[in-house]
């Protein structure tokens, strides 16, 4: 085990390397979390729906990504992507992540949108109100609320799973610590450094997310 | 009865939900300015009948008409069928995300396309008509039982509908809160809207309506005005069922 000094000694050295990466995780994240949570909403209001086979291929999408490592789902998508249409590096990572991450999006706002009173559909039905209208005016910005918990945890595995683009050559903290760790023979020393990062980049992240479940919370009943 | 216009005209409906049979084979009609109200023991299909004149629930089979037309609920625009009947449920189901006047306002700027100041002046007299244009501004779960469902009954007025349902409306309230919502439905009656309500007041039943209906099994065992199903009724089901609740 190398001593707390030294980790410290070496945080502090390497920290000017660290930032580039650190910026490419938080974009890498956040491009892909913006995007799951687009094809998550699609995908539910896909599953619940009566479109003529709309559940059936929600089901099969959930399914298979939630059937099969991410890691191999990324080597597919990203060389997939890559051979298709030549989106560059960092959008075919992102998007690699967020088909991943839409799949458990999407169970979380299926899980939220049925969760709320069937009395508010027929609230809204009884004014009026179309089925489409009651679910965009009344059920969805409830749901979306109540998704909030389980969308800030999702977030956070999905900045963990950022890691994997490591996989993919993109130029990551991971694949910083990678480096750095090749470079000195100092492997520990690295991956505990990268640990950190992590670790308080989700400690800030749940401690926002909490901030803001109470400022949503009113209204509530 | 006069020859006004029947504002709802429910024939032969039946209704299944699976194997049970809920409502066996129902008439009934509704005139313009006459309040019925439904009687009868839980699961009797009281609930159901008026689900399924607003289609929230779709009948199997028989006929409902609503001022004179038949309405086919696969053919017909439910939208518009359902401004004409507003509906008031036991668990008020106000929108909890929405101000008491945006709940009020919410579906004539949608459905009705009215301009906003235009729908808010109108929601401001409607609160004031029960008694709550100062609460306009605070969320549903700041109101007691009573409050809330005053606030439902004049989001369902917000629409200008010709008849209005109530659904066991007063059922999930406090008892020293039912009385403000039944005098908000009884000043109603008195303007003449048209109503359908269930409900276990019996008391009010007696003040309020023109014709009385007793439920038993899904069937209309018994229909007739207030004084004679209270004092004078004809099945024995009725009499059994009057004794246990009166």
């Amino acid at each position: 085990m190398p001593s707390i000094s030294h980790l410290i000694e070496e945080f502090i050295r390497t920290f000017p390397f660290f930032l580039k990466p650190l910026l490419l995780t938080f974009e890498l994240t956040f491009a892909s979390v913006v995007v799951g949570t687009v094809i998550g909403l699609f995908v539910a209001l896909l599953k619940i729906s009566n479109f003529p086979l709309g559940p059936m291929i929600a089901n099969v999408y959930i399914t298979v990504i939630r059937g099969t490592p991410l890691i191999v789902q990324i080597f597919v998508l990203y060389f997939g992507f890559y051979k298709v249409v030549d989106l560059g590096q960092f959008w075919s990572a992102a998007l690699a992540l967020a088909v991943h991450s839409g799949a458990y999006i999407a169970e979380i706002f299926r899980g939220a949108i049925q969760s709320i009173d069937k009395g508010q559909m027929e609230a809204g039905l009884s004014l009026g109100m179309s089925p489409a209208q009651t679910m965009r005016r009344i059920i969805l910005p409830q749901a979306l609320k109540r998704s909030i918990p389980p969308l800030g945890n999702q977030f956070i595995l999905s900045l963990k799973e950022s890691s994997l683009a490591a996989f993919i050559a993109m130029d990551e903290l991971f694949s910083m610590a990678r480096r750095l760790s090749a470079e000195t023979f100092d492997e520990m020393t690295f991956f505990l450094i990268v640990a950190v990062y992590y670790l308080v980049i989700v400690m800030l992240f749940t401690y926002l997310v909490n901030k803001m479940e109470k400022r949503l919370a009113k209204g509530d009943s | 009865m006069s020859e006004k216009q029947a504002m709802i005209r429910v024939q032969n409906l039946k209704k299944s939900f699976g194997a049970v049979e809920v409502l066996k084979d129902i008439n009934l009609e509704v005139k313009k300015g006459e309040v019925v109200v439904l009687i009868g023991a839980s699961g009797s299909g009281k609930s159901t009948l008026i689900r399924c004149i607003n289609f929230l629930e779709i009948k199997n089979g028989g006929d409902i008409f609503i001022e004179g037309k038949s309405i086919d609920p696969k053919k017909d625009d439910l939208s518009k069928v359902r401004q004409k009947v507003g509906m008031v449920f036991q668990h008020f189901n106000l929108f909890p995300h929405k101000t008491v006047l945006e709940n009020v306002i919410e579906a004539p700027l949608i459905v009705r396309k009215m301009n906003k100041e235009e729908a808010k002046k109108e929601a401001m007299q409607l609160l004031k008509k029960v008694g709550l244009e100062e609460k306009a501004d605070v969320y549903p779960s700041a109101l007691s039982g009573g409050q809330k469902q005053r606030v439902a009954i004049a989001r369902s007025l917000a629409m200008k509908p010709e008849i209005m349902l109530f659904d066991e409306p007063t059922s999930a309230l406090d008892p020293e809160l039912v009385g403000e919502v039944l005098e908000t439905m009884k000043q109603l009656a008195r303007e003449g809207m048209t109503m359908i309500i269930v409900t276990h007041e019996m008391g009010f039943a007696k003040d309020v309506a023109d014709w009385v209906a007793f439920m038993d099994k899904g069937k209309i065992l018994e229909l007739a005005a207030p004084h004679e199903i209270f004092n004078h009724p004809k099945e024995e089901r009725t009499r059994e069922f009057l004794t246990r609740v009166l």
